[in-house]
């Protein structure tokens, strides 16, 4: 077999509604494991490994279920339904084009002897039963086409001959969103950025697809100003704002409050707010330092991490550690979340005359006073402000534009698919040996048959009056045949 | 012949049961006015009170549907529409209020969600009689939406404020689209089921299909059973929500005992279709009259179990394996477990409809192609709106998140269900697939749209945790 024959056959099994049918069915299968395999990217990796065995983890990774939408084969199979859509399209255009650009207008008597919609009415005179025909088309809001061919008139009137291209535009605009989401892939990414206020980063962290974290570097600098949250009377969080500068090489070059669901954007680049959250450091926290020998008032001292604090000139006390939600379990003091609801401080008391480091912890919802080995100063807390970041999303979608074409485009053809039928009438005298002068008139269309089959009656009532109107008809019943007469068991 | 002592006496019997049915409501609207003058739950036009009107008046518009549906006295369904046309109108009102109070339309949360979904089941109801001339609708779609309306007293529904993500006029873009496309689906569903009646698929077919849903139901409830007792998730009544253990993890209870009751009711459903692969198997008559039998026995056990159920869960407290002492539940926790048991025994009462009345259902129905050409017609405005709740939700997701797809398991299954329907519309339109495939192709369909809609909310957690 050629090189010309095998690309046939490829092409005659891909050009084929059947097998684009059996293309569909196995992305709906591999789509629903995709959704009950849990997948890495967007799954947690503690979560995984204790869902899954190691054998049964290592296998579903080899066969690539744990990240299905990005392996090799899902991919290839949305570029074969791809494929599959592109051959049936040309396969099937020509009939289309032929069908669009060559109406068939003037209807042969074979041709008038099978259309299935069709009335036959008797009249004295040719000229005057087409003009009343046309009168009639007229009325029902067609236009009608006088087509004359060896002095025999026909008229031809069509509606939404457009329709025809429909099915066309629906797959091209699926086309296109499969573009825009292969540009996307190629070239786009979406990454995490947490800044504490007041900070400048220019990195994004991002997962790889096999779910490490990896981290990218962005073509400028974002810098938080302020950010903050809103709550509403009951607690629960109502807006998360932040003040971002973008600043590229040194000079700020946009800035702009955003919001959640009111992202910034900079060359094609969106920073979403996503999140804000306590980052669990202290900011700074003031105490009250009371001296043990009593003398003086308590002083009121702030302290942050690891800064030493002067408290007398021979004593300063630093905050070693310092833990938001503490909890004690063998002798050690750890933190239960981030939020700062029952605060832990420890700090070292250094004495420079005899050199002895103390160290004393404060619980201050505890208890208000330090405790420890004896020491110079007591301490009490008083007040304490948390470090706070801004989550923001960053990312980059060239494709996107693709995709919200493909989306409006396949709006317009599922609206001219579904909703446009092509009309076509035809008219025409015809000396019948038979039954004598008579004028012809018959209808199709491609869908909605009842709505096509009430405006064919509409059509040939209007006939029928015109007809009686110009004195032209025959008496009261048309010589009809065909679907017309069948019509009301549709509408029971 | 019972169809014909129906028509002995029409004039008689259809009164009787239209006062019957007058009465009843009439009865339930009074306690609700004299309970409302005692305990002053607001003004008659207030959500909740419009509510209670509305489950009246659908209570009697089923009521009315069903009865037409067994004696085919067309005088049933003038008040049936009359009745659903009221409750329709005390939905929009209870709505409208909603709305007001909030000050946004009523989609931020499941309660809300149901409010918009009884609404626009109403509405369809009506469209499809008088449009489509489908009478017999209403016998599914009011009790449907009956115990949507039920399903709602147990829900939290306090107006709550959005969290910030939701915050956006695409969010009730993309619900009301949502909201529509799956009434949409529903209603080809219920059309696709009349189409087999009365495409004369056999009544025992029927029976494998309803013992088949109501397996797969309890089935699927199995996955709470812990060592005799049934998981259920705990309330907290101060706060009036569920109790989290960590983000995204409820805390769970088990009823004691409840575990083993549900066993026997999943035996007892696959009791029908066991027998009816026996019948087939052995071509017996015999056996297929012992899985009608069975079915007797399963709806009743499952009317038990669902007894069971409600009087345990309504306020019990009961040990938990993540917290010490007993920790309390309430009906509320559970909406789809509830849901899911009233389903299954709504579904087995339909099919002993069918069995009984099979004839005077056929009589009243429009002919199978008739049936089979509005089902596609049905589809043909569901897909697009699909389509458009997609893209909608795409859109938002890419202001939001910053991701137009990240490949979420409801955006998946949302996909899903779009090609499912694409698959229809293919097989329909070039292959000339018609009457039973399609039927089935369609019922297939609305079964992924449950799946999308609760399945995935309840068995694959992800970001769209919202509804």
């Amino acid at each position: 077999m050629g090189a010309k024959a095998i690309w046939d056959k490829i092409y005659k099994t891909f050009a084929t509604v059947r097998t684009g049918i059996i293309l569909l069915i196995t992305v709906v299968i591999v789509s629903a494991i995709g959704t009950l395999v849990l997948q890495r990217p967007t799954s947690d990796i503690d979560v995984i490994r204790r869902t899954y065995s190691p054998t049964t983890l290592l296998w579903l990774d080899r066969l690539g279920l744990t990240d299905v939408f990005h392996s090799w084969w899902f991919i290839t199979l949305l570029a074969l339904v791809s494929l599959s859509i592109i051959f049936v399209s040309i396969e099937r255009w020509p009939n289309a084009w032929r069908f669009y650009a060559r109406p068939y207008r003037r209807p042969e008597a074979h041709f008038r002897a099978v259309l299935p919609n069709r009335e036959e009415f008797a009249v004295k005179d040719a000229k005057e039963g087409i003009d009343a025909a046309e009168r009639a088309f007229a009325k029902t809001g067609l236009k009608a086409e006088r087509i004359v061919d060896n002095s025999e008139v026909s008229l031809y009137a069509e509606k939404h001959r457009f329709s025809v291209f429909a099915v066309y535009i629906v797959h091209f605009s699926l086309l296109l969103i499969f573009t825009g989401g292969i540009v996307d892939a190629l070239y786009g990414y979406r990454g995490f950025v947490a800044i504490p206020v007041g900070d400048t980063v220019n990195t994004l962290e991002m997962h790889d697809n096999k779910g490490n974290d990896i981290k990218k570097p962005m073509p400028f600098a974002l810098r938080c100003d302020g950010a903050g949250q809103e709550n509403y009377p009951d607690g629960t969080p109502k807006k998360w704002w932040s003040n971002l500068t973008v600043l590229k090489n040194g000079q700020v070059v946009k800035q702009k409050q955003i919001i959640v669901n009111d992202p910034l954007i900079y060359h094609g680049i969106r920073v979403y707010q996503a999140s804000y959250g306590q980052t669990g450091k202290l900011d700074h926290a003031e105490l009250r330092a009371a001296s043990t020998n009593g003398t003086g008032t308590p002083k009121l001292i702030t302290v942050a991490m690891n800064k030493p604090v002067e408290l007398d000139p021979d004593t300063t006390v630093t905050l070693t550690r310092f833990e938001p939600d503490f909890y004690v379990q063998d002798n050690q003091v750890f933190t239960k979340s981030e939020s700062p609801d029952n605060p832990a401080f420890e700090l070292k008391v250094k004495t420079a005359s005899t050199g002895k480091d103390i160290t004393l912890w404060l619980f201050p919802r505890f208890s208000n006073v330090s405790q420890g080995p004896v020491s110079p100063y007591t301490f009490a807390y008083a007040d304490m402000k948390m470090a706070n970041f801004t989550g923001l999303e960053v990312s980059f979608q060239p494709g996107q534009w693709g995709v919200w074409t493909g989306v409006l485009l396949m709006a317009f053809g599922l609206t001219v698919a579904f909703f446009m039928a092509h009309l076509r009438f035809w008219a025409m005298v015809v000396d019948d040996p038979k039954k004598g002068l008579v004028l012809w008139v018959g209808g199709a269309c491609n869908k909605n048959k009842e709505r096509f089959e009430a405006r064919f009656k509409e059509l040939t009532g209007a006939i029928r009056e015109e007809l009686r109107a110009s004195g032209n008809g025959d008496s009261t019943q048309p010589k009809t045949n065909g679907k017309t007469q069948e019509k009301t068991l549709a509408q029971v | 012949m019972s169809h014909a002592k129906a028509e002995q006496r029409p004039g008689t019997a259809g009164t009787t049961l239209l006062v019957l049915v007058g009465l009843s409501m009439a009865v339930l609207l009074l306690t609700a006015l004299l309970g409302m003058s005692k305990a002053k739950t607001g003004p008659i036009y207030s959500e909740s009170n419009m509510l209670y009107t509305a489950l009246v008046f659908f209570a009697g518009a089923g009521a009315l549907y069903m009865s037409y549906g067994v004696t085919g006295i067309e005088r049933y369904v003038k008040f049936a529409s009359g009745s659903t046309i009221v409750g329709f109108i005390a939905t929009s009102v209870a709505a409208g209020h909603r709305w007001y109070v909030a000050g946004r339309p009523p989609f931020s949360n499941l309660y809300e969600m149901l409010l918009s979904f009884v609404w626009t089941l109403a509405l369809l109801t009506l469209v499809a009689e008088k449009t489509y001339k489908v009478k017999i609708i209403g016998s599914i779609t009011m009790p449907l939406a009956v115990v949507s309306v039920i399903l709602m007293q147990l829900l939290p529904s306090e107006v709550r404020p959005l969290v910030p993500a939701l915050q956006s006029t695409w969010l009730h873009v993309h619900v009301s689209l949502a909201m529509l496309s799956y009434a949409a689906c529903a209603v080809s569903f219920a059309l696709a089921i009349m189409f087999l009646v009365q495409d004369n698929m056999k009544t025992e077919s029927f029976q494998a299909l309803t013992a088949l849903g109501m397996v797969a139901i309890y089935a699927s409830m199995m996955l709470r059973f812990r060592s005799g007792g049934f998981a259920v998730a705990g309330w907290d009544p101060q706060q009036q929500s569920e109790i989290f253990i960590r983000r995204g993890q409820s805390l769970f209870v088990t009823i004691p005992d409840l575990g083993w009751l549900f066993v026997l009711v999943l035996i007892s459903t696959l009791a029908p279709l066991a027998l009816y692969g026996v019948a087939r198997l052995r071509k017996s008559e015999e056996f297929y009259g012992y899985a009608n039998q069975a079915m007797f026995v399963t709806i009743l056990l499952q009317v038990v179990g669902a007894l069971a159920f409600v009087m345990r869960a309504k306020g019990g407290a009961y040990p938990s394996p993540d917290a010490d002492g007993l920790v309390p539940t309430a009906l509320a926790a559970s909406p789809f477990l509830l849901a899911g048991i009233v389903g299954a025994i709504f579904a087995g009462l339909l099919y002993l409809l069918l069995m009984w009345r099979r004839e005077g259902l056929q009589k009243m129905l429009p002919g199978a192609d008739e049936l089979d050409r509005i089902t596609y017609k049905t589809i043909c405005i569901a897909f697009p709106l699909l389509t458009l709740m997609i893209a909608v939700g795409a859109y938002w997701a890419n202001e939001t998140w910053g991701s137009y797809w990240s490949w979420d398991p409801k955006e998946t299954w949302a996909a899903i269900t779009w090609l499912v329907y694409a698959g229809y519309l293919h097989m329909r339109i070039t292959r000339g697939w018609k009457g039973r495939r399609a039927a089935y192709f369609a019922i297939l369909g609305f079964a992924v749209v449950i799946f999308t809609f609760f399945g995935v909310t309840y068995l694959l957690p992800g970001m769209h945790a919202y509804a």
